[in-house]
């Protein structure tokens, strides 16, 4: 029985646990500070919802509008809301969806909406246009280009998130 | 524009551009149950249609909450209250009025109205949220804003 007892000595035993002890602080003080710094890759499913808007095979290199809807939470209301947008290829073969609303006090902009101006977007209010890419004819009441939509595709599938304004997009 | 604080703050930010006023007309009936029935959903109707015209034009309309008035009484009664309601628009910068109704009693006095009278026969297919209303009214309010955009 004695011999037994001293294959572990009063060093080793005090060895042990106070490396099991701290051990045990350090994970406590660790577990949180990881769960925060990956934060953003466990959230990204959480906001910014993406809708089925168009089948793949639908879009051409000529703008077509787009309409949805999605249920929006004000305060008070839970309504539905139609949301639209311009969806077209560009030349390298990638999908531009871009807001229709327009950058200078909200109306809703068209492609080729006047016959004046073929091959931009138009909008009626006060004559705004935007270059098909979406960014503002300079001299026009727009101030900036228009917002462009998040967009993913899945299974020939294209899905819109939130329009989001050029160059965080 | 809509007739709340967010966009009270930037119309009057914009004012100079935002140059069309529009006042839907919709009565209001509380003894006869047909009546009732019926301008209920002409105030659907002209939610729905000033609604969607004011989206697509939002930074140049501006749309007033509905001038609502008893059914019964006669129209003739009605005009000054309406025409000061437009009067007093004058004090902001617009150069377009347009008043929006499925009621044709208005029609009668038309010529002693201040705004722009715009009457359209009422959809009395009862739900609007049926797709085909849906379909008719889309393709009303298209029509409706190339007569807008006329004006402008």
């Amino acid at each position: 029985m004695s011999e037994k007892k001293q294959q572990v000595s009063r060093r080793q035993f005090l060895n042990y646990t106070l490396t099991g002890v701290g051990g045990f602080m350090a994970a406590g003080m660790l577990a949180p500070m990881v769960r925060f710094a990956i934060d953003p890759v466990l959230q990204t499913h959480a906001r910014g919802e993406y809708k089925a808007v168009a089948e793949v095979d639908e879009i051409t290199t000529e703008p077509q509008r787009f309409d949805w809807t999605i249920d929006q939470v004000d305060a008070w209301y839970e309504s539905e809301v139609t949301k639209s947008a311009w969806v077209y290829k560009d030349e390298k073969d990638d999908i531009i969806a871009l807001s229709p609303v327009c950058k200078h006090l909200g109306c809703v902009v068209s492609w080729e909406g006047s016959g004046d101006y073929p091959n931009e977007f138009f909008c009626p209010c006060h004559n705004g246009r935007y270059y098909k890419d979406g960014v503002n004819v300079p001299n026009t009441p727009p101030s900036a280009p228009l917002d462009v939509y998040e967009h993913r595709i899945e299974d020939g599938t294209l899905y819109l998130g939130n329009a989001k304004p050029r160059g965080e997009a | 524009m809509k007739w709340n604080k967010i966009d009270i703050t930037r119309y009057l930010g914009a004012q100079e551009y935002i140059d069309t006023l529009l006042i839907p007309l919709v009565p209001i009936a509380l003894e006869d149950s047909e009546q009732m029935n019926q301008v209920v959903s002409q105030h659907d109707l002209i939610q729905a249609f000033s609604n969607e015209v004011e989206k697509d034009f939002t930074g140049r309309i501006f749309l007033l909450p509905t001038y609502t008035y008893l059914f019964t009484t006669d129209r003739e009664q009605e005009l000054p209250r309406l025409n000061e309601w437009i009067n007093q628009s004058q004090h902001r910068p617009f150069k377009h009025i347009f008043l929006f109704t499925f009621d044709h009693h208005w029609k009668k006095h038309e010529s002693k109205l201040k705004g722009n009278l715009l009457w359209f026969p009422a959809i009395q297919s009862g739900d609007l949220h049926s797709n085909e209303t849906q379909k008719v009214i889309k393709d009303q309010v298209k029509h409706v804003k190339e007569l807008v955009r006329s004006y402008w």
